[in-house]
């Protein structure tokens, strides 16, 4: 049993508070203060304030939360009871793929688990598409999922329509190892634990969830799961995307991140748009998984507007800088109005204050130091 | 800081303060020391366990705090009719207290949980099994939780005389409840191994308060006898002489019928009470304890606990308990008053089988266990079908599944709405010696109460002793110490009134069935009563010929004395499975002296096994489901039924054949058997 399991549950959801907000209040009680929960959550409000830097809002929520505790011992008592497990951000059993890849600004803070712990520290794929798969983008996912359980990979899914589900059910075929990632609470997967109850007391699949325990299903949620899909896998696989959608806008998310990720190369005439993702900077495999030689000639000039891009992007990579300082060192004839607004244009950029000048700086960066090891 | 706590109470309310808000709502003078004690380490917020005989208060030390608090107090109490009795009181007081337990319609049970989520109560009791209902657990998230009390606190402990696993969740559950929410545990008998264990399991600090269990308004006597009979008859020529009201209590749930039913012979005003009565009787029963309404009431242990009743004068083992500490408890629910209380023991060195079959019987062998986890390594299963998987007695089942679930190899899992069993990966394998501790504890425990009956030192002192109460005082509260000694005096009268008792008393059978014109039926005698159940045996499975003639002249008068005013249309018996036309000779003998014809028409359609080789009724169910046919349903239609049968053991047979009769136009079908048995009786 994790010890304050009833104010993790507390803490996580927090309602307005978004993951990097716990995560950054984790940390400080846990690496400044070498504190924690209890001790925080036992805390006067004015020591919350002059220890943690915390406002009048932040201290209401908290004080608010705290009257939640014993009844979310309850809640912990029962989830203990029926076999899950609950996994602090700062625990060791806590998935090193998804921090690595979600940093602090996204991990989830604390997950919900039943089955076998061991697969979120394994080496691990996901095969993404779309729900109404062509049976191409099928058999490309039987294949990816059959190479990865004779590799020992993981399959991490979604338990959605189409690709994700294909992708579980071959896993599960060829006795692989399999996450099952839930858009909605453990306490409401019902008949789901009947399904796959060989497979979990088998220790060949987890099931995990990042939302409160009671929550149904909700689009929302099956929204808000994706990148913990993509978070969880060391590889992704993409086997079908339209442009648009859940695919499309989690890969280049994705590719902006500077993940790899792979696509399946599609056949002359099919629908898709797979061929985008891949001049976007994906990488193309053929059926069977098999990365194919990339011909960089086949690709047109990068934009100027890219390359401006990049440059602004590797420089932010280092250090912040206003809008200013940025045209001046990139030699460009732009106003710091014109440019500042550029840059609230691109994603991943992060505005910081430094006295009364906005600077600015790649999210990346602010993440890459701030990567906690707890 | 204090979860809910109006303010820090602690700090703001004096002994001074708090004892004339006592005065105010309890009607009390003022606190013990050591009430005090608890209550302001409540306060505090700390965690407490409070270790005090009976009668000391220990309620009071959670019911004063929660009215400070400003949320609720939620109390878990194994116990239905303490709960009902404290409720009782508080609102009598005026202070807003309910409790949900199962004897209650679900509604009820609704409304109040309601209640509890808009604040407007302060205080509510529930059963720790209510910790596995869902719907109280999606409900308690969204109550305003001040405190919680976990009341026999020795249920914890496997090394308690009263261990329930349904505690081991409210063990849990109190060590995820945050710092400084206080935790109240409390218990009347805890030896120091069994106060250490709680300590252990409950997690962080734990101050532990413990009181002197001396009761020195006790007058201890141990009488020897050397048979049931001479209880009996002891019982019959003493218990009118005794002051007061009293409590019997018995080792098995037919001793309590014999014994009601012996004084009801003897004009002795008496009930009978044990866990097989229906909630409204209990009820009716503990209502009349506490009114005076009998000379006294005969019990199993299932009586007593928590009923706050000051002046019981006497209380009378027929069977020793399983040790010290089970005694202690039981004698102390007597004499809360601190007035004269006469506490016997009616000792026969031979009782120690039963206690002993408890202790050897408690663990079911352990391939069965095996069983159980093979069955769940392949599927999750519900209980009944867990139970038919591994063919498991209901009994026996609830005795694997909770080891089970206590040495963490299954868990108990709700799916949907459903309840339902998984093996927990990766567990240890089942190892049945992890039992065999607590068996030669309890073993020794059973060799101290023997003891203790044959000691010739103070029994007070022992019982003190043994309860890790330190206390070294001068008793002179016992036959071993200045009272007189008692022995049982058998005359020729008494010993005619028991032998007509024993010759005029049939046991009912509870077969009245809805949408069946099935009625009460009844037994000639108890399986095991005197020859009885050897006799069946005898001519069963041992050749022994027809059921002898004294057995049928019982079988006869038992039918004179439920029927004398039926008039019976004809005779069925139930056809054998193995046992050849013993039922039907029977039968035959029957008709022949009462004059009603048998018919054999009553067969069966199929095969069936005999209903002994199937350990719960789910399996003997579906041996007997379907299983009668009628040559010709016109004989049965309109027609009054006289069914006969040898042994009526879980009753699904009758049952049965009750519903076919009934489906063929049967007008009433009464059962009439040889024997019936009692829970535990080897056929």
């Amino acid at each position: 049993m994790l010890k304050n399991a009833a104010h993790w549950i507390t803490l996580a959801h927090l309602p307005r508070w978004n993951h990097q907000k716990i995560n950054y209040l984790v940390k400080s009680i846990y690496a400044d203060q070498k504190s924690d929960l209890e001790e925080f959550f036992s805390l006067q409000p004015t020591e919350w304030q002059d220890l943690y830097q915390l406002d009048e809002n932040d201290i209401l929520a908290l004080s608010e939360a705290r009257s939640q505790i014993p009844n979310n011992a309850f809640l912990a008592e029962t989830l203990y009871n029926q076999g899950f497990e609950l996994i602090p951000i700062i625990a060791p059993q806590y998935s090193p793929t998804l921090k690595e890849n979600l940093k602090l600004t996204y991990s989830p803070p604390l997950l919900y688990v039943k089955g076998n712990q061991e697969l979120l520290v394994e080496d691990s794929i996901a095969v993404v598409g779309s729900r109404n798969a062509s049976d191409i983008s099928l058999k490309f996912t039987d294949n990816i999922a059959k190479a990865a359980t004779e590799n020992y990979q993981v399959v991490v899914s979604g338990f959605a329509k189409g690709i994700d589900k294909a992708a579980l059910d071959s896993s599960l075929k060829y006795i692989g190892h399999s996450i099952i990632v839930l858009p909605q609470g453990v306490l409401t997967f019902g008949s789901g634990y009947k399904t796959y109850y060989k497979q979990i007391i088998d220790g060949d699949v987890l099931v995990l969830s990042t939302f409160h325990p009671k929550l149904p299903w909700k689009v929302e949620l099956a929204m808000a799961r994706n990148p913990i899909i993509y978070g969880l896998a060391r590889h992704i696989y993409v086997a079908e995307s339209s442009d648009s959608g859940g695919t499309w806008s989690g890969v280049k998310d994705g590719l902006r991140k500077g993940r790899e990720i792979f696509v399946r190369k599609p056949e002359p005439g099919e629908n898709n748009a797979n061929e985008q993702l891949i001049s976007l900077g994906a990488r193309p495999v053929d059926l069977q998984g098999v990365l194919l030689e990339v011909d960089e000639t086949a690709f047109p000039p990068a934009s100027s507007t890219t390359e401006l891009e990049e440059k602004i992007r590797s420089l932010l990579a280092e250090k912040p800088l206003s809008a200013k300082d940025i045209c001046a060192l990139l030699e460009l004839d732009w106003t710091a109005r014109r440019m500042s607004d550029y840059l609230k244009g691109l994603q991943g950029i992060k505005t910081v204050k430094s006295g009364r000048l906005n600077k600015y700086v790649s999210q990346d960066a602010v993440d890459e130091q701030e990567t906690i090891d707890l | 800081m204090l979860f809910n706590l109006k303010k820090n109470a602690a700090e703001v309310i004096s002994r001074i303060e708090a004892e004339a808000l006592l005065r105010e709502r309890f009607r009390l003078e003022r606190f013990h020391d050591l009430q005090w004690e608890a209550i302001s380490a409540v306060l505090k917020g700390e965690r407490v366990l409070l270790i005090e005989k009976t009668g000391f208060g220990k309620s009071l030390c959670f019911q004063f705090p929660a009215l400070l608090f400003d949320g609720l107090t939620v109390i878990f109490s194994p116990l239905i009719a303490l709960m009902r009795d404290q409720v009782g009181k508080l609102r009598e007081l005026g202070i807003a207290a309910k409790c949900i337990n199962s004897n209650q319609s679900p509604e009820e049970n609704l409304c109040i949980i309601q209640e509890a989520k808009e604040g407007l109560l302060k205080i509510l009791y529930i059963a720790p099994e209510r910790q596995e209902n869902s719907l109280w657990l999606e409900e308690v998230r969204s109550m305003r939780l001040s405190m919680v009390v976990v009341d026999e606190a020795h249920c914890i402990s496997v090394w308690g005389h009263d261990f329930r696993p349904a505690y081991r969740r409210i063990v849990n559950l109190v060590n995820l409840l945050p710092k400084g929410l206080p935790v109240l545990a409390t218990t009347a008998t805890a030896t120091k191994q069994v106060e250490q264990d709680i300590a252990a399991q409950i997690t962080g600090k734990i101050r532990v308060l413990r009181g002197n269990l001396l009761r020195d308004n006790f007058k201890l006597y141990v009488i020897p006898v050397g048979s049931d009979d001479e209880k009996l008859i002891w019982l019959g020529q003493n218990v009118p002489k005794l002051k007061g009201t009293g409590v019997i209590y018995t080792g098995t749930v037919m001793d309590t019928e014999v014994i009601s039913r012996w004084f009801q012979k003897l004009q002795i005003p008496a009930r009978a009470y044990n866990g097989r009565l229906d909630p409204e009787t209990r009820i009716a029963v503990e209502k009349g304890l506490l009114k005076n309404a009998w000379k006294c009431v005969v019990s199993t242990n299932a009586l007593g606990m928590g009923i706050d009743k000051p002046d019981i004068r006497f209380i009378i083992h027929t069977q020793f308990p399983q040790s010290p500490v089970h005694y202690y408890q039981e004698i102390g629910r007597a004499g809360r008053d601190g007035q004269e209380t006469v506490i016997i023991l009616l000792y026969n060195p031979a009782d120690r089988e039963l206690p002993e079959a408890f202790i050897e019987g408690a663990k079911p062998s352990a391939y069965k266990y095996e069983k159980v986890i093979e069955a769940l390594k392949q599927d999750l299963l519900d209980e009944k079908e867990l139970m038919q998987a591994a063919n498991l007695r209901q009994t026996q089942f609830r005795v694997i599944k909770a080891d089970l679930i206590e040495l963490g190899i299954i868990r108990e899992v709700t799916i949907g709405k459903s309840a339902k069993y998984e093996f927990v990966a990766r567990s240890k394998p089942f190892d049945p010696k992890v039992f065999e501790a607590v068996k030669a504890a309890k073993t020794r425990d059973l060799d101290a109460m023997i003891e203790y009956a044959e000691c010739t030192e103070s029994r007070m002192r022992f019982l003190c002793n043994f309860l890790g109460d330190p206390t070294n005082k001068d008793y002179q509260n016992c036959d071993n110490t200045g009272l007189p000694k008692h022995r049982v005096t058998l005359t020729p009268e008494w010993i005619e009134l028991l032998e007509e008792f024993h010759a005029s008393y049939f046991p009912d059978l509870e077969t009245e069935h809805r949408g069946t014109r099935l009625v009460k039926g009844v037994a000639a005698s108890f399986y095991g009563v005197s020859q009885v159940g050897s006799a069946i045996h005898r001519s069963k499975y041992e050749n022994g010929g027809d059921f002898p003639d004294w057995l049928i002249r019982l079988l006869l008068k038992a039918y004179r004395k439920r029927y004398a005013s039926e008039q019976f249309d004809l005779i069925l018996y139930i056809p054998p499975t193995v046992s050849g036309d013993l039922v039907r000779h029977l039968a035959e003998k029957v008709s022949t002296i009462l004059k009603i014809p048998v018919l054999h028409i009553l067969a069966k359609s199929r095969h069936t096994l005999e209903q002994k080789t199937f350990e719960n009724s789910y399996l003997k169910s579906g041996n007997i489901a379907g299983a009668f046919i009628l040559a010709d349903t016109d004989f049965v239609r309109d027609k009054k039924i006289l069914l006969i049968d040898d042994i009526f053991d879980s009753g699904a047979t009758i049952l049965e054949a009750g519903k076919y009769l009934t489906e063929s136009g049967a007008a009433m079908i009464a059962p009439l058997v040889l024997a019936k048995t009692v829970g535990g009786d080897r056929l």
